[in-house]
């Protein structure tokens, strides 16, 4: 169910600041030169003209770091849960499409507690994106600049006005909160959105298709001497992993202090050998070309087959983030002219 | 408002009721939980210490009414060393179960032929357990068992009475001492003993990799239908359940698709 | 308290100084992410960085101040904690004078930290022995370069050199141990530039280098020479830049004469032809960096090791240019901040010396206290001076050199030899059992302050966080603790010491916080508040006029393997650890990637001595032994063994040599002598327990 409206620009700060009036408002900020997510202390500093490259959501539902319980006295054991209300503001298609996959991973088959918490808690309101980074790559995937369903509040850019999608009734309940401040759509706004549809799609510089390279790497193509060199380059920093929206190992350690003990989880990456160290200290993946193969093998063959979708929205974090320059993008060119040229 | 939801993470108290050392660094933890659970041979559970961490186990009992779980544990990390420092009477706690069970409704009216190596033996013995009490519905039961030495063989009395009972148990050792006039060498050089019709039979096999690897090979080879070697393999896991990654192996998460494998899974992902 | 804040600040690891945000909720840390727009990372980061929020809130942290009491630490007020440490001090400075005093400054702590506790040292005390860590990894750099140029820091920027044509890496393993600026490297790799690689072991930039030289090692002087001498006889000299910029050439070209490659191949192990693919091409070329680290610095010929390095440069004219230089890559996060702020026995802030009584009336001047006249004692000296009684007082901040010092055993003695130690740090470490006080600190995560890292780039670092529990920034510990002692020092922030930084150092002229955040920080020399700062040095001129070669001679290390101690150990860092382990061993995914040390020894050798992979084995030099885990690798040379130090449990800094370099006093970390043994490993055999009697189990 998707119900549409219009926001005039002018609309927009109004908007925010009732919004964060009933909950915590993340939202792009420009700080440092950089831009970052964090919490919105004054709205006018929003930044939406920003490039499509932001940080990912996902520590937003899924933290670098999180304290599962502590436990008292050996005994007395206290769930620590997040009860807070939010709304991301100014999220990418990507991440979006990201976050239905998360869903699946977390929510399917042994619930998540913490993760499902948080994601009923949370509104992303996400923007169309019509400026793609070099970087970008989520117009072959299917998962931007723009999704037809599965976001909970889309909006496009029209110039002088947003155009409003709410994809929920979650999302619908809250823009009738407001709903003054909306018009409802005529039919040059579907057409305006269409045109901004077109035009983003045209400033993609890379077209890429995984599902070519799943093909390729499930015909045995592919060798080891291929993986060798990729692995060579690979700084094992973990980047990839902690960047990616769609990456979801964790650890989990207890630290004792005194007063108690946390468990607490942590983000983690296959790319180590001691991910999987075994008791007596056996590490399966020891060598290092079994865990780079590993990381590609389930984003592109393992993640199709369970959760229906690839490992990989496209958002090309990896591609920036990656010393080794061997991220998904970098790789899927080149298994694409190996195949070429095959 | 705060919803409570039922946590995964969040493990179960259990009382250490008996603590046995089987050889010099495995020990059989009898724990009684507050609740009865309800587990099938192959699955584990996670077993936590606070403060050393979590650890997969796998049971070692049938699930029975007296709310008693057995866990067999050997000193090879932290955790596991830590958990040998307990007591009766201290507290040890659980989460679970998790995972397959071994498909035992394969064994029915067959030849079930049960390989162990070392503490392999641990998982295998509900299903020993469960063959006795099924007697009349299988056809045989053979174990071969292998272990280092022979003080590394453990469950030593639980084999004495399984073969007074009429399992035909062969054990063998890699390392004899004085004293021993059994078998030496490894279990796969003992398949003539088992005296079971490899082609109707089913097989559950634990063990170390490598034993498990040549085990499968010779079966397969002597005509046991792939579907029925199944095995169980062991990974590092921090959650159980399956979001934590770390038992990924080939294209399966250990701890939610098996830790009970049959060698056509195996093969088909790459498990091994 | 703000939901979700993201602060801006700078990597508490290595020498890099990679700009990342720590994410703040509600006033805990959760997590690190990398800034994109920074100059050095460009929105990367190392395993490192990415974790560099875990140790932070670490159960082991130190809250309190604590008092040793019989034998046991109890936990007490900073008030009485402050007032028995000052009491102390001012009794043994009057009883056995302020020499008997000596201070270990931190390159983990700013430089308002490392200029304040020079100004204690100097001001407050009244002695010049203050050293600190970088005695032990550039103590050569900072003397060896500033003899030939002036000035003892990288020349070059880390943003240059994707741009060079040529990278002379020798005595670095920089993929690993400086990550951003090996992903420099590779980029410029990627771009056409070719990789040139000295290092007796095969670190990971080997793999990617064009040529990789193994001299042996120890040997790094004639490798250098015979490089020149090549360079010389083939007429590769850039003779415009020599004659107008530099003096002495001739008699350094005398000297040079005895390097014949046939000599240094035979020296080195490194074939003739492969030395003059070397000399070729990077005197052929323009823009050629030259990088070294530890494998350089930390011999006994350190510093003659550093100065053939900068008349190699001075010799191709590689100077003064961007992507060109002499790259000295600084370990810590702030090591070059704490030579900069003259946490050093001989000199003041910005290198003024001691013994220029110019420099001194200016700095008694401004700090209203007579200023001893004499340069102090350094690093190794002072614990000498411990086990000699000299020393009768010890404050440590930020600092563990039971772990860190060579020839442990020696400097376990001596601390214990001390009337007073005084150990200032986050966590608890191995000097810490012989402290007669505690002082608690605070982590980079909750504190101001800059840092300065190996490009000379000063960065902001930005509180994230309140200081957990008791403790207190370092910064604020050392005024209070001078007030106590008589001599107040007012500062109403960390921005206010940057100014009196400023106002006493030249290079450091127009460092004001204010003007640092604006941009991801600036590199010295800045003299005045409108300079922009220097990307690169000795444009236009050397900084100290003209570049001077200085005449080096090869010395063989000074011990050399035998018949009874057969194998050369070298000694590094490991990419998930660092350095003592006081951070990264306290962080889950780090410590569980190398949880045990282990020496690296090449198969050939293993096989000769029956060691297996990952077998334990012994190795033992004239100091002592350890017991480590085999790795059998052929990253390692014939005849080499190398441990990483980071290990408590098994230090490799108990079989190091404390040889040190005549100059500037650097102990040869880089070449002992070993010998390795296997172990055999015990069975453990079951204790007392429950078994069948055997004879029941015979049942088939």
């Amino acid at each position: 169910m998707t119900k549409e409206w219009i926001l005039p620009k002018g609309h927009l700060s109004y908007w925010l600041r009732q919004l964060r009036n009933t909950a915590s408002l993340i939202a792009p900020l420009r700080v440092d030169g950089d831009i970052v997510f964090k919490s919105l202390e004054n709205i006018h500093e929003v930044s939406l003209d920003n490039p499509a490259l932001l940080p990912s959501p996902k520590e937003f539902l899924f933290p670098q770091q999180e304290s599962l319980f502590w436990v008292e006295d050996g005994t007395k054991v206290r769930q620590l849960y997040n009860n807070e209300k939010r709304f991301v503001f100014g999220v990418r298609s990507c991440d979006i499409s990201a976050l239905r996959l998360l869903d699946r991973f977390y929510l399917e088959g042994y619930e998540d507690p913490y993760y499902s918490l948080r994601r009923k808690n949370t509104v992303f309101i996400s923007i169309v994106c019509n400026n793609p980074d070099p970087t970008c790559f989520c117009i072959g995937l299917g998962t931007g600049p723009y999704l037809e369903k599965g976001f909970d509040i889309q909006l496009t850019d029209l110039g002088d006005r947003y155009f409003v999608q709410a994809g929920n009734t979650k999302a619908i309940r809250i823009i009738r909160q407001w709903k003054f401040l909306f018009n409802k759509p005529k039919r040059v706004d579907y057409e305006d959105q269409y045109e901004v549809f077109l035009s983003s799609k045209a400033r993609f510089q890379k077209r890429i298709s995984l599902e070519n390279v799943r093909e390729y790497i499930l015909a045995g193509k592919v060798k080891d001497s291929f993986w060798g060199s990729v692995t060579e380059r690979c700084f094992e920093c973990g980047g990839c992993v902690y960047e990616c929206p769609l990456c979801t190992c964790f650890t989990v350690t207890d630290r004792v202090y005194s007063f108690g003990i946390d468990r607490v989880r942590l983000w983690d990456t296959c790319l180590f050998k001691g991910f999987t160290r075994m008791a007596g200290g056996i590490l399966p993946n020891e060598k290092k070309i079994l865990r780079t193969k590993r990381w590609y093998y389930h984003k592109l063959i393992h993640y199709p087959d369970v959760l229906g979708g690839f490992g990989c929205v496209g958002c090309g974090r990896c591609t920036v983030t990656c010393p080794g320059k061997i991220d998904m993008a970098t790789i899927a060119i080149k298994l694409r002219d190996l195949q070429d040229n095959d | 408002m705060t919803k409570t939801y039922r946590n995964i993470y969040i493990p179960e108290r259990t009382e250490i009721k008996e603590k046995l050392y089987l050889t010099g660094d495995v020990c059989l933890f009898r724990v009684e939980s507050e609740r009865p659970f309800e587990y099938n041979p192959g699955q584990f559970f996670m077993v936590s210490l606070w403060g050393a961490g979590e650890v997969p186990i796998s049971v070692a009992s049938l699930s029975n009414k007296r709310r008693e779980i057995e866990f067999c544990i050997r000193r090879a990390g932290k955790v596991t060393s830590a958990i040998h420092e307990l007591q009766e009477g201290n507290f040890l706690w659980i989460r679970g179960p998790y995972g397959k069970a071994f498909p035992l409704e394969y064994a029915i009216g067959r030849d079930v032929l049960i390989v162990g190596g070392g503490i392999g033996l641990a998982p295998l013995r509900p299903v020993l357990q469960w063959g006795l009490q099924n007697k009349n519905s299988i056809k045989k039961i053979s174990l071969l068992y292998g272990a280092r030495t022979p003080e590394d063989i453990i469950f030593k009395e639980d084999l004495q009475e399984w073969a007074e009972k009429g399992i035909n148990v062969v054990l063998t050792v890699d390392r004899p001492g004085d004293g021993w006039d059994g078998n030496i060498g490894l279990v796969t050089t003992l398949w003539h003993k088992a005296e079971i019709d490899f082609k109707d039979a089913v097989s559950f096999i634990c063990g170390p990799e490598v034993m498990i690897k040549a085990a499968i090979k010779d079966l397969f080879f002597f005509g046991m239908p792939e579907e029925r070697i199944i095995t169980t393999l062991e990974a590092h896991m921090k959650c159980g359940v399956g979001k934590c990654g770390h038992c990924y192996n080939g294209e399966k998460y250990i701890c939610t698709d098996g830790p009970v494998f049959t060698y056509k899974e195996i093969k088909e992902f790459n498990l091994l | 308290m703000i939901a979700m804040d993201k602060i801006l600040t700078v990597c508490p690891y290595c020498g890099c100084g990679c700009g990342l945000y720590l994410h703040v909720d509600r006033g805990r840390l959760v997590g690190v992410s990398p800034s994109k727009s920074h100059p050095v990372n460009r929105g990367s980061l190392c395993v490192k960085g990415w974790n560099a929020h875990e140790f932070v809130i670490h159960p082991d942290r130190l809250l309190s101040p604590m008092i040793k009491d019989k034998g046991e630490f109890r936990e007490c007020t900073w008030d009485i904690a402050l007032d028995y440490v000052a009491h102390r001090l001012m009794e043994i400075r009057d009883r056995h004078g302020p020499d008997s005093i000596g201070i270990l400054s931190s390159a983990k702590c700013t430089n308002e930290e490392n200029y304040l506790m020079m100004k204690f040292a100097r001001a407050v005390v009244g002695t010049n022995n203050i050293d600190h860590c970088a005695r032990l990894c550039h103590s050569s750099t900072v003397g060896g370069l500033a003899a030939a140029f002036g000035s003892g820091a990288m020349t070059n920027s880390i943003s240059e050199i994707r741009d060079a044509k040529v990278l002379f890496v020798i005595g670095s393993n920089t993929t690993e141990q400086h990550p951003m600026i090996g992903m420099h490297m590779l980029d410029a790799v990627d771009r056409g530039a070719i990789l040139i690689v000295a290092d007796p072991r095969r670190p990971q930039i080997a793999e990617f280098a064009h040529i990789h030289l193994r001299h042996k090692p120890g040997t790094d002087v004639a490798l250098l020479m015979g490089i020149m001498h090549i360079i010389v006889n083939e007429g590769l000299v850039d003779i415009d830049f020599v004659r107008r910029r530099t003096e002495n050439f001739d008699t350094f070209e005398r000297i040079l004469r005895d390097f014949h490659p046939h000599a240094v191949e035979r020296i080195t192990g490194v074939g003739i032809e492969e030395i003059r693919r070397v000399a070729r091409i990077y005197a052929m070329e323009k823009r050629s960096m030259l990088f070294y680290a530890m494998g350089i610095t930390q011999h006994i010929t350190g510093v003659d090791n550093v100065r053939a390095c900068a008349n190699l440069v001075m010799l191709t004219g590689h100077i003064g240019l961007p992507s060109s230089g002499i790259n000295p890559l600084r370990g810590q996060n702030n090591v070059q901040g704490a030579c900069d702020m003259g946490a050093l026995p001989n000199v003041y802030s910005g290198y003024q010396t001691v013994t220029n009584p110019r420099a001194r009336r200016k700095f008694e001047r401004a700090w209203k206290r007579k200023l001893p006249l004499k340069p102090g004692l350094t690093v190794v000296e002072m614990t000498e001076a411990a086990y000699e009684g000299r020393l009768k007082a010890l404050y440590i901040m930020g600092e563990n050199p039971l772990l860190s010092d060579p020839d442990l055993n020696h400097v376990n003695e001596a601390m214990k030899r001390l009337d007073l130690l005084i150990v200032q740090d986050i966590f608890p470490n191995e000097t810490m059992q012989y402290a007669h006080v505690v002082l608690p600190a605070c982590s980079f995560a909750e504190k101001d302050g800059t840092f300065t890292n190996t490009e000379r780039r000063v960065q902001l670092l930005r509180k994230a966080i309140e200081p957990l529990g008791n403790s207190r920034p370092d910064w604020e510990i050392i005024t209070e603790l001078s007030r106590r002692m008589g001599y107040d020092m007012k500062y109403r922030g960390t921005y206010e010491i940057m100014e009196e930084i400023a106002l006493l150092t030249p290079s450091y002229g127009g460092m004001l916080h204010h003007r640092l955040r604006e941009v991801h920080g600036l590199q010295w020399p800045c003299p005045d508040v409108a300079h922009p700062g220097t990307p690169f040095l000795h444009r236009k001129k050397i900084a100290k006029g003209l570049g001077t070669f200085i005449t080096v001679e090869f010395k063989p290390p000074a011990e050399l393997p035998d018949d009874e101690y057969p194998f050369i150990l070298t000694t590094g860092r490991i990419y998930f650890h660092y350095h003592t382990g006081t951070m990264c061993r306290r962080t889950s995914v780090l410590e569980r990637e190398e949880p045990e040390c282990y020496v690296e020894i090449n198969p050939d050798d293993a096989e000769v001595l029956h060691i297996k992979d990952k077998s334990q084995v012994r190795v033992s030099s004239r100091r002592g032994s350890i017991t480590v885990f085999a790795r059998v690798t052929d990253r390692t040379p014939q005849g080499v063994v190398f441990i990483p130090f980071h290990y408590s449990e098994a230090a490799a800094n108990l079989l190091t040599n404390a040889a040190l370099d005549p100059t500037v006093k650097i102990p040869e970390y880089k070449v002992c002598a070993v010998k390795v043994e296997p172990l055999i490993k015990e069975d453990r055999r079951p204790r007392s327990i429950k078994i069948v009697d055997l004879e029941d189990l015979r049942i088939t």
